[in-house]
């Protein structure tokens, strides 16, 4: 190893070394300021906790009502993903890697959706719900996890289609008249042999969608208005409300920690396949 | 098997579960909004006057909105370029060096991008605070007797720039991660070749990995549009709220204000509508800017 | 178990029937038995036990049931329910909240006219509702919006507001003595700057609509107050100048991290300075002194909140302390206006005012109300008016026609930032409001 190359790691660890810092100790600040007093939050910010202040977590739990509503995230977060998976992944794949009239048309409707906001269709949403109840006498479409999982799993399908037809496109032809000519049906072969070797662009899409999901408040603030059914990011700005008018710092962070902690495990779980094959696809040509 | 039946079948039952719920909850929603965006209307009581393009029209004479437009291509632009470069390099230093610890970096780099936005801005906001930000409290550090506090989100000069180191801090990983995987994939030969022509290691940069890993930087450049609209309206909102006085107001953030706090629903709607059209026609004109042939290995 | 609850129950019952005399009484004077009257309010500073005991102290008496929502950010729950034509019949949500939506339904014309509940009798009481009623309160227009004699919000909760100090410093254990014009208030400034104190901190820009309109009382009385709240162009251009001013002025002694800080998250480090002896004043309301409790830790040896009207403009001449109050409405097209009347009236009674004070709510403006409150502190803070400090109410007037792009409040309030900053001039600033009150003018002189 030459003089150059040595200095020239040297620089890479510390401009690398530098970055890693300043994402991991906002990161573990956020941990330690959930273990504060309230008092503690009008000194210095940046010093440690004076002890581990766990009733910030046992109050964000039951009075601000975290832990009924961490539940009902997981619950909205696992069937919109369930949905979304179901109808995204076969529209992809026919929009990649089959010929029919209006192909392009369907594609560049889809990519469309890419550019519409959540901020300003969110009660035309609830109007579509509320008359729906209305015209046929029930109550099932508003304050309900299920359509709210249906609701998210529709507005993610413009991205989630784009991603995985991109990724689908830039598999070879060969894989599919392999399977086509041994006999296999075309629901066969997308099952079979194509959704498999989708599979990071799958998991890529997985983890956005979590994310997207899982902090997702708009719309659940608006159509889940029952206080059993609210999920966490509902919660969350409702301690962030709490504390400009009655500023109690150690509960919002320990909410911030608990909307938090779900996407850490998870990413920690998937990093492995996520940071390696995440693939926005394309480049095969 | 071309245009059997069973196919036909097959292409219809796929695209209709998706395109059905995608029409019914995002294009009609977006539609009507759209509509009301040709009315005078506080938006509540249904109550409404047919005014044409006017709100569009209005638009363009309103220095707020002007203001809005600016930062939101401001932060566009300068959040794009410096995501788009550092992303590129850390990707292929870490991708072609051999180092330790490579996989340590690609992960912890990643974490801002799965903090939600709430996180995000309370850890900017005890970064850039006045007495007991982090950034002042370096200075004091440094140079206790004459530092003078900066007033990181306080001055309508520093402001959007505050909001845009955010927002690069948030980003950089995730970009460097998604270019990271292509890189990955360019076969080791190729940088064989090269150093045996006598190519720097700039040079297999310019020459290979950069060409190569074009096709995914190009796609990733729609994406930097979009989330950079979103983002920057959520982090804006939380951290500063348009302030001081909307020197941070980003389209989407003066949408929300004119429609539900001055009871100017078309015309906020019609702000709406511009930021749909602007990124779109943004993203494709970029789409198209950027082509080059596509080189394979 | 359950059943043993049950049979106690209908025996207590029957035990009341007995020995209860006023039943039957009662049972007859119940006549919103059976309805139910829909409230969404806002679960903002004051909490909602107190309106749950109001709630339950209203259905025990009419026999009506109150179905209540409360939620922090209750404007953006309802507003799709108001958009979809199924408004709440009684909404607490004042005017000034974080999203407009009162406003939007004030301009849009969603209210129910309340004028005749002022002579109403207060449920359970002798009194009408306007005897009770602190004198003031429905003539501004923040219950009256339209401008025409026509009450269509029921004003709530009222507070005092003024300058916030730390006492220890003042009077005769302190260095400086408390400024009662503005040129003493200008010079404490300077001698402060000299020991490195700033004179004067907000907040959050949106503070300033309780300390300019005290501002603009004292340099042109009520008269003018209500010229400028009905978007008079000339005495925007003229008359109020002195405000603009010498509040410019006292912005040049502002503490240099006040804009950095004005914003939701960061406030409470402009109220600390306060505590800690690094500005001398603040605009705030009463409730601050609940809000920083937490902060003692941090403050000054000896710190002790002290609340005093604004200096006066001239010598001996009066000084003002702006009484900031919440709104409760009904909407328009409720099915049961009667009973979300009666509810409103209620809300004055004794009974509700005391359930209000014992679970942290606000205080309700009836005369007399202050002397249910048992904190110190806050009876003093309620007994500024007596102390010979002039009360200001209301704000702007509210206009059929909106400007798209313009907004009076924002140039008058949000613009404070940029003057405290130094990116604009007084004399910009004033334009301007000027130019912002010109349009919204404009606007709503022509047709009809």
């Amino acid at each position: 190893m030459n003089e150059e190359t040595k200095l020239y790691k040297i620089f890479v660890y510390l401009v690398l070394g530098l970055v890693a810092i300043s994402i991991l100790l906002p990161v573990v600040w956020v941990f330690l300021a959930s273990f504060k007093e309230n008092a503690e939050f009008y000194g210095n910010p940046w010093a440690f906790p004076q002890g581990f202040y766990w009733q910030n977590f046992a109050e964000a739990w039951t009075e601000a009502n975290m832990g009924s509503y961490l539940i009902n995230s997981v619950i909205v977060t696992a069937l919109a993903m369930v949905f979304l998976l179901v109808i995204s992944l076969p529209c992809a794949y026919i929009l990649a890697r089959m010929d029919f009239p209006g192909k392009r048309f369907l594609q560049t409707l889809m990519k469309a959706g890419l550019f519409i906001n959540l901020s300003y269709i969110v009660i035309p949403i609830f109007m579509i719900l509320l008359n729906l109840n209305r015209s046929l006498k029930v109550t099932f479409f508003l304050n309900n996890r299920l359509i709210l999982a249906l609701i998210y799993a529709a507005t993610a399908v413009p991205f989630t289609v784009y991603l995985l037809a991109n990724y689908f496109s830039a598999i070879s032809k060969s894989y599919e008249e392999a399977a086509y000519i041994d006999g296999a049906s075309y629901f066969t072969t997308m099952l079979r042999v194509m959704i498999p070797m989708a599979k990071p662009a799958v998991i890529t899409v997985i983890l956005f969608n979590f994310l997207f999901f899982w902090n997702e408040y708009i719309l659940s603030l608006t159509l889940l208005t029952d206080k059993k059914l609210k999920t966490l990011p509902v919660g969350l700005i409702n301690l962030q409300q709490a504390s400009r008018s009655a500023a109690n710092y150690g509960r919002l962070y320990a909410g911030l920690v608990l909307v938090m902690l779900p996407t850490l495990l998870l990413y920690i779980l998937v990093q492995k396949q996520l940071t390696e094959g995440m693939m926005v696809g394309g480049d095969k040509g | 098997m071309k245009n059997s039946p069973a196919k036909k079948r097959f292409i219809i039952l796929g695209l209709l579960p998706a395109f059905a719920l995608y029409i019914i909850f995002m294009i009609y929603p977006t539609l009507t909004v759209f509509k009301e965006s040709l009315y005078k209307t506080g938006g509540l009581s249904g109550k409404k006057t047919f005014v044409g393009l006017a709100n569009f029209q209005k638009l363009f004479a309103d220095p707020k909105f002007i203001k809005a437009f600016q930062n939101t291509v401001f932060l566009i632009v300068i959040v794009t370029i410096i995501t788009m470069f550092l992303a590129v390099i850390f990707a292929a230093i870490l991708t072609r060096g051999k180092f330790r610890g490579k996989n340590f970096f690609r992960i912890i780099l990643y974490i801002p991008n799965i903090l939600s936005i709430a996180v995000v801005a309370s850890i900017f906001s005890s970064i850039y605070g006045m007495d007991s930000g982090l950034l002042n409290g370096l200075g004091r550090l440094l140079k206790p007797e004459t530092w003078q506090n900066i007033a990181f989100t306080g001055q309508s000069g520093l402001v959007t720039y505050s909001i845009a180191f955010a927002m690069i801090w948030q980003a950089v990983g995730y970009y460097m991660v998604m270019y990271m995987s292509t890189m990955a994939q360019i076969p080791e030969h190729l940088y064989e070749a090269a150093k045996l022509d006598g190519a720097g290691r700039l040079r297999q940069f310019f020459s290979i990995t950069l060409p190569l890993s074009w096709q995914t930087v190009r796609t990733t450049l729609t994406f930097y549009v979009i989330s950079n609209i979103n983002i920057s309206f959520q982090l804006v909102k939380a951290l500063t709220d348009g302030g001081p006085n909307g020197a941070s107001m980003t389209l989407l953030n003066y949408q929300y204000l004119e429609a539900y706090n001055n009871s100017n629903f078309g015309y906020g709607l019609a702000i709406g509508v511009v930021v749909f059209l602007f990124s779109f026609g943004l993203s494709a004109i970029i789409y198209q800017a950027t082509k080059r042939d596509i080189i394979q290995y | 178990m359950k059943r043993t609850l049950s049979l106690v129950l209908a025996l207590v019952m029957m035990l009341g029937l007995v020995f209860t005399p006023s039943f039957s009484v009662a049972a007859e004077d119940k006549p919103f038995e059976g309805q139910t009257l829909r409230l969404a309010g806002l679960d903002g500073g004051y909490g909602t036990d107190g309106w749950k005991a109001v709630i339950k102290g209203f259905e025990d008496m009419t026999g009506a049931t109150v179905e209540a929502t409360f939620e922090k950010k209750i404007y953006d729950v309802i507003r799709p329910e108001i958009q979809a034509g199924n408004a709440p019949d009684i909404i607490y949500n004042s005017i000034g909240q974080e999203t407009g939506l009162t406003e939007t339904m004030i301009k849009e014309e969603m209210l129910l006219d309340l004028t005749d509940v002022l002579d109403m009798q207060v449920p359970g009481e002798e009194k009408a509702v306007k005897d009770k009623l602190i004198a003031g309160f429905t003539d501004t227009a923040m219950t009256n919006p339209y401008g025409d004699g026509k009450t269509y919000l029921a004003p709530l909760f009222y507070s005092p507001t003024g300058l916030f100090y730390n006492k220890a410093l003042f009077g005769k254990d302190g260095k400086y003595e408390l400024p009662a014009t503005m040129e003493d208030f200008l010079a404490l400034g300077e001698s402060a700057k000299e020991d490195g104190i700033a004179l004067f901190t907000y907040p959050t820009a949106g503070y300033m609509d309780s300390f300019i309109p005290s501002l603009l009382n004292e340099v042109g009385g009520p008269e003018l107050y209500s010229k400028l709240m009905s978007y008079d162009v000339d005495a925007w251009k003229e008359e109020v100048t002195p405000m603009f001013e010498t509040l410019g002025k006292i912005l040049t002694y502002i503490h240099p991290s006040t804009v950095a800080n004005a914003n939701g998250d960061a406030f409470t480090q402009n109220q600390l300075y306060i505590m800690t002896n690094e500005a001398l004043f603040m605009p705030n309301g009463t409730w601050v002194v609940d809000e920083m409790s937490d902060a003692k830790d941090q403050a000054a040896e000896g710190f002790e909140w002290g609340f005093m009207p604004l200096p006066s403009m001239e010598k001996d001449g009066d000084r003002y302390a702006f009484t900031f109050f919440e709104q409760a409405f009904v909407s328009k097209d409720t099915e049961v206006p009667e009973l979300a009347k009666t509810f409103i009236a209620y809300l004055y009674s004794d009974e509700a005012t005391k359930a209000f004070i014992e679970n942290k709510g606000g205080v309700q403006p009836i005369l007399g109300a202050e002397e249910f409150l048992k904190d110190e502190d806050q009876k003093l803070f309620y007994s500024i008016y007596e102390d010979g400090a002039k009360a200001a109410m209301g704000g702007f007037q509210s206009v059929e026609n909106s400007v798209e792009g313009v907004s009076v409040t924002d140039a008058l309030y949000q613009a404070v930032d940029s003057v405290a900053n130094g990116e604009l001039s007084v004399e910009d600033w004033q334009a301007g409001v000027v130019d912002a009150v010109q349009q919204i003018a404009d606007a709503n002189s022509e047709g009809e």
